[in-house]
C-alpha cells in the first residue's frame, strides 16, 4: 500500500511541477496563469455540452492508453499506436462504406476488421522483435509514418469521395456507433474504452496468463527461469496492444467522423501512450490520466477565443509533463540502484 | 602534485607505495562489504586482488577510485594522505580504472572515444589528426593494437577494452585498476592483455588487477591479495604461492559446518548426464564433457572456483542455455531438448545462483513470487484464472514453515534481507513436488543463522527422497551436505571425492586444475 501511495504521489508531484513550469511560461507570454486555468476548466467542464466534448476527446486517448498499458505490462514499448489507429480507422471505414449489413452486425464487423488491421500492422515490428531482438521502440515509431501515408494513399487515390475533401465516402448508418446524448457526438466508444480498461486490469491481475506477462515486464529473467516463454509473450503482448490501437481508430471512425479523413485523429496515439506512462502502466489509472489529457485538449478550444495565449500552450504543458514524469522515474531508479552504480545511471 | 603525463618526474616518485589503504570498512545496511581491509600496492608491480564473487573486491576498488566513500579507514596515494571524493579526484591523483562494463560511444571513432571530454583542440576545433597520432603512438608503445580511425560500434569486446585502457592512459594514469578484465576476453586476447600489463610496469607504472581466475593471477601478478567475505586473508608474493594454497585461502573455512549424519543413499538414478558440452556467452566452451548421475535421496556436490563452468552447467540443466553436445536424462526425458517450462513439468526445482535476477521479482509481493512456475497449476489456478486467496494462504504457510521474517504475504520481496529472500526462493522451489533439485550457491550472502536453516531444509529434502545437485564455492558447505563431491575445473569434472572423507587438500588441488595422484586402493 505504501509503495502504491509513493508511486501515485510521485506522479502527482511530477504533474504539479509541470503545471507550475507551464504557469511560468504563460506569465512569460504575458497572460495570467489563473485566467488561462479558469478558461481551460470552463472549456472542459463549463456545461453539459463541454463535459460531453471532453469525454469525446477522452475516448480515443483512453483506448490508445489501454493499448499502451498492455504493451508496457509485458515490457514492450508500443510507440506505433498512432499508426495502428490510422489503419484501424481506415479498415473500419472501408467495411462501413463498402458493405451493406444489418445494423449492429455492421458495426461489429467494422470494429473487428479495425482490430485485425491494428494487430496485423504491429505484427511486423513484433515479429522482428521476437526473432531478431530489434528494438520495438524504433520500429514501431517508424511504422507510424508508413501507416499514416498509406491510409492517405488509400483515401486519395483509391477511395476518394468524388468532389469532396481528402476523405472516403461516408459509412452507412448501420455501421455507426450509437450516440449517448442528442447534443453531442459522444458515443458508445467511451463505454468500450472503460470496459477495456477495467477488463485489462482484471486480466492482468486474475489470470495465469496475465501473471506471466506481468513478470515478463517487471523481471524478464525471473519469468524465463519460471518457464514463461519471454519471446512469445512479448510478441503476443505487442499484437494485443496493436489490436486495441486499431480498435481505437475504428471507434473514432464509426462513432465520430462516420468516414475516414486524412489526418482524422492527430496525436491520439501519442497522447494515449503518455496517459499510460503517467498512469504507471495501470489501465484503471489510465482512465483518470486520459480524462486529464482529454480535458486539456477540449479546454484548449476556448483558449484562443478567451485569452491571448495560443492553444499550443497545451502542447507545451504536455511536453513538460513528459519531461517531469521521466525525471521522476529516473530519480526513483537512482534511489533504488546500488550505490556503486549510481553515478553512471544517467 | 602528481603529474598527468606518463613518464614525467613527480614530486613523490620516491614513495615506494603507489596505493596504501588502511582499515577500510564499508557497510551496505547490515551487510559489511569491506571489513577493516589493509592493502599496500608497491609502485611498479602487478598486484592481483583475488576472491570469490561477493568477497568485496569491486567494492574496495570503487572506494579507491572514489565511486564509493568508506565508512572507516584512510587512503594514501604515492605516500600522501588523500581523500578521494570522486572519480575526478582519483584521475587527478594518477589513478585510472577500467570497469567491467565499457562506456564507449559506438558511433564515434576509436580516437574520438579515447579523447572524449578532453579533445585536443586547434583553433577551437577538434584536431583529429593529432588525436589519431597520439592514439597510434600509445597503442604502439603498449601493444594495444587498434585502428584509431575505425568506428567503435564495429569492433569486438576485446578491442573495446583496449580503447578503455587507452582512455585511462591519455588521462595520465600511473596506477591502473582493472576490474575482472579477462571475463570478457578470449584466451588469446587475455595473453595480449598480459603483455600490455607487463609493458606498463616496465615503464614504472602500477597495475591493480581484480580476478577470480587462479591461472591468470599466477601467470601475470607479482603480488596477490586474497579477500574473503569482506576481509583480507593475506597479501603474498606470487612466486611463494602455489595454486592450491591460493584456492584454500580463497574458499577458506570461515564457518565450519559439521557433517550432517545420514544413511547411505540407495535410490534409483534420477538424473543422468552424459558427455554434456555447452558454450558461455563468449561462445567459448564452458562445460566440456561432463558426465555424472544423481540418485534419489542423494546430494551430489559440485565444487570449483567460480567461473569454471558451474553456472553454465546449471543453466543447461534448467533449459536456460542450450547444450552444444550431449544428453541429460531426467526420468526418461532428455532435458537438453526441452524448454524451461517443460523441464519444470518433467520434475525440476531450481534454486538459481543469481538469486536477485533469476530467483525473484524484487518489486513483487512474497505471494506473487511464490506463484512463479505453478501459475498454471491447481489449486492456484483453475481454467486460467488465479485464486489469489489460495496463493496468499499458501504463501502465509510457507512464511511460517520456512521461518521467513516478513510481515505477511503482501510484503514486497525487496524489503526482506538476503537470507530471507533466499528462503522465499527455497520455499517456492522445495514445495513444488519436483524429484530433482538443482541448488546453486544456496547460502551466498546469507547470514550464519539462515545458513544453518537452509542446510537443515536441504537435508530434509534429501530424506524425502529428492535427488539433489548442490553447486557451491564453499567447500565446508559441500563437506557438510554432499554424499559425493565432483570437482569442476575449466569446464571438466576433474574427479570425485566421497563426502565422508572430503579431503580439503585433494579437492583444493583439483579445484586448481591439478590432477591428484591416484592412490592405490
Amino acid at each position: 500500500m505504501t509503495d502504491r501511495l509513493r508511486a501515485i504521489s510521485g506522479q502527482i508531484i511530477a504533474v504539479g511541477v509541470a503545471l507550475l513550469m507551464g504557469a511560468i511560461i504563460i506569465l512569460l507570454v504575458g497572460e495570467s496563469p489563473v485566467h488561462v486555468l479558469m478558461t481551460l476548466l470552463r472549456g472542459a467542464f463549463g456545461d453539459q455540452e463541454k463535459i460531453a466534448g471532453t469525454l469525446l476527446q477522452t475516448t480515443p486517448i483512453l483506448i490508445c492508453g489501454v493499448a499502451a498499458c498492455i504493451g508496457l505490462r509485458g515490457g514492450m514499448f508500443n510507440v506505433g499506436i498512432e499508426g495502428q489507429l490510422f489503419l484501424g480507422g481506415f479498415a473500419a471505414a472501408w467495411v462501413g462504406f463498402s458493405f451493406s449489413l444489418p445494423a449492429g452486425i455492421h458495426t461489429l464487423a467494422a470494429l473487428a476488421l479495425a482490430v485485425v488491421a491494428g494487430a496485423a500492422w504491429v505484427a511486423i515490428p513484433a515479429y522482428f522483435r521476437a526473432r531478431y531482438n530489434t528494438n520495438e521502440v524504433v520500429s514501431t515509431i517508424l511504422s507510424n509514418y508508413i501507416a499514416v501515408l498509406l491510409t492517405s494513399y488509400f483515401t486519395i487515390f483509391l477511395f476518394k469521395r468524388p468532389g469532396g475533401w481528402s476523405e472516403t465516402p461516408p459509412i452507412l448508418a448501420t455501421a455507426y456507433l450509437p450516440e449517448i446524448f442528442s447534443f453531442s457526438r459522444l458515443n458508445w466508444g467511451l463505454f468500450i474504452g472503460l470496459v477495456l480498461a477495467v477488463g485489462a486490469a482484471l486480466i492482468f491481475r486474475y489470470t495465469s496468463w496475465g501473471y506471466g506477462v506481468t513478470m515478463v515486464g517487471s523481471a524478464p529473467k525471473f519469468a524465463e527461469y519460471g518457464g514463461v516463454n519471454v519471446k512469445r509473450q512479448g510478441f503476443v503482448v505487442l499484437l494485443l496492444s496493436g489490436a486495441v490501437g486499431g480498435l481505437a481508430g475504428g471507434v473514432e471512425t464509426l462513432g465520430v467522423h462516420h468516414r475516414f479523413m486524412e489526418g482524422f485523429a492527430p496525436g491520439f496515439g501519442f497522447d494515449g501512450l503518455i496517459a499510460a506512462l503517467l498512469a504507471n502502466g495501470s489501465p484503471v489509472a489510465t482512465i483518470v490520466t486520459a480524462l486529464f489529457f482529454g480535458a486539456l485538449r477540449s479546454g484548449s478550444l476556448l483558449l484562443e477565443v478567451d485569452t491571448t495565449a495560443s492553444r499550443e500552450i497545451i502542447t507545451v504543458i504536455q511536453a513538460l509533463i513528459i519531461l517531469s514524469v521521466s525525471a521522476q522515474v529516473l530519480i526513483k531508479r537512482r534511489g533504488d540502484s546500488q550505490a556503486g552504480e549510481r553515478r553512471w545511471k544517467f | 602534485m602528481v603529474s598527468n603525463a606518463p613518464g614525467s618526474p613527480t614530486l613523490h616518485s620516491t614513495a615506494a607505495m603507489a596505493v596504501e589503504l588502511t582499515g577500510i570498512t564499508k557497510r551496505f545496511g547490515a551487510f559489511v562489504a569491506n571489513d577493516g581491509i589493509d592493502l599496500a600496492v608497491r609502485r611498479g608491480e602487478i598486484h592481483a586482488i583475488i576472491g570469490e564473487n561477493g568477497a568485496g573486491k569491486t567494492t574496495l576498488m570503487n572506494i579507491l577510485f572514489g565511486l564509493l566513500q568508506p565508512d572507516e579507514g584512510s587512503i594514501r596515494l604515492n605516500g600522501e594522505a588523500t581523500v578521494v571524493a570522486d572519480p575526478a579526484a582519483a584521475i587527478k591523483a594518477g589513478l585510472g580504472m577500467v570497469h567491467q562494463h565499457f562506456k564507449l560511444v559506438p558511433s564515434l571513432s576509436v580516437a574520438d572515444n579515447v579523447f572524449l571530454g578532453m579533445e585536443i583542440r586547434r583553433h577551437g576545433l577538434i584536431d583529429h589528426k593529432a588525436q589519431i597520432a597520439r592514439t597510434q603512438e600509445l597503442s604502439k608503445r603498449f601493444g594495444l593494437h587498434v585502428d584509431p580511425t575505425e568506428r567503435v560500434g564495429l569492433l569486438s569486446v576485446g578491442i573495446e577494452q583496449r580503447i578503455e585502457i587507452l582512455k585511462v592512459l591519455v588521462r595520465g594514469a600511473r596506477t591502473i585498476i582493472l576490474d575482472e578484465p579477462t571475463a570478457v576476453l578470449t584466451p588469446q586476447e587475455s595473453r595480449e592483455l598480459f603483455q600490455t600489463l607487463r609493458s606498463f610496469v616496465a615503464e614504472g607504472m602500477t597495475v591493480i588487477f581484480i580476478s577470480h581466475h587462479l591461472e591468470e593471477v599466477m601467470e601475470v601478478s607479482d603480488t596477490v591479495t586474497v579477500l574473503r567475505n569482506g576481509r583480507k586473508v593475506a597479501t603474498r608474493p606470487t612466486s611463494e604461492l602455489s595454486k592450491d594454497e591460493l584456492v584454500r585461502m580463497m574458499v577458506g573455512r570461515e564457518v565450519s559446518f559439521d557433517r550432517r549424519p545420514r544413511a547411505a543413499p540407495d535410490g534409483d538414478i534420477v538424473l543422468d548426464v552424459k558427455d554434456l558440452w555447452a558454450r558461455d556467452d563468449r561462445r567459448l566452451p564452458a562445460v566440456r564433457g561432463a558426465s555424472f548421475t544423481v540418485r534419489s535421496g542423494e546430494v551430489v556436490g559440485i565444487a570449483g572456483v567460480a567461473g569454471n563452468g558451474q553456472t553454465e552447467l546449471a543453466e543447461v540443466l534448467s533449459g536456460l542455455r542450450p547444450a552444444s553436445h550431449g544428453e541429460a536424462w531426467l526420468k526418461g526425458q532428455d532435458l537438453t531438448t526441452l524448454s524451461p517450462a517443460a523441464i519444470r513439468e518433467a520434475g525440476l526445482a531450481h534454486v538459481p545462483g543469481d538469486r536477485m535476477v533469476r530467483g525473484v521479482d524484487r518489486n513483487a509481493s512474497i505471494a506473487a513470487n511464490t506463484l512463479m512456475g505453478r501459475q498454471h497449476r491447481a489449486p492456484w489456478s483453475r481454467n486460467g484464472m488465479l485464486d489469489w486467496k489460495a496463493i496468499a494462504g499458501n504463501a502465509g504457510a510457507l512464511i511460517k514453515g520456512f521461518d521467513i521474517r516478513a510481515q505477511g504475504a503482501d510484503d514486497a520481496v525487496k524489503r526482506l534481507s538476503g537470507g530471507n529472500i533466499q528462503k522465499v526462493v527455497l520455499a517456492r522451489e522445495f514445495t513444488n513436488g519436483a524429484d530433482f533439485l538443482l541448488i546453486d550457491q544456496p547460502t551466498r550472502g546469507v547470514d550464519i543463522g539462515a545458513q544453518e536453516a537452509i542446510h537443515d531444509e536441504i537435508m530434509r529434502q534429501r530424506a524425502a527422497g529428492r535427488a539433489i545437485l548442490l553447486i557451491s564455492v564453499q567447500l565446508d558447505e559441500l563437506a557438510a551436505l554432499a554424499d559425493r563431491i565432483l570437482v569442476m575445473f575449466n569446464g571438466r569434472i576433474m574427479g570425485e571425492v566421497a563426502g565422508d572423507d572430503a579431503d580439503e587438500d585433494r579437492i583444493g588441488m583439483m579445484m586448481a586444475g591439478v590432477m591428484p595422484q591416484l592412490e592405490p586402493a
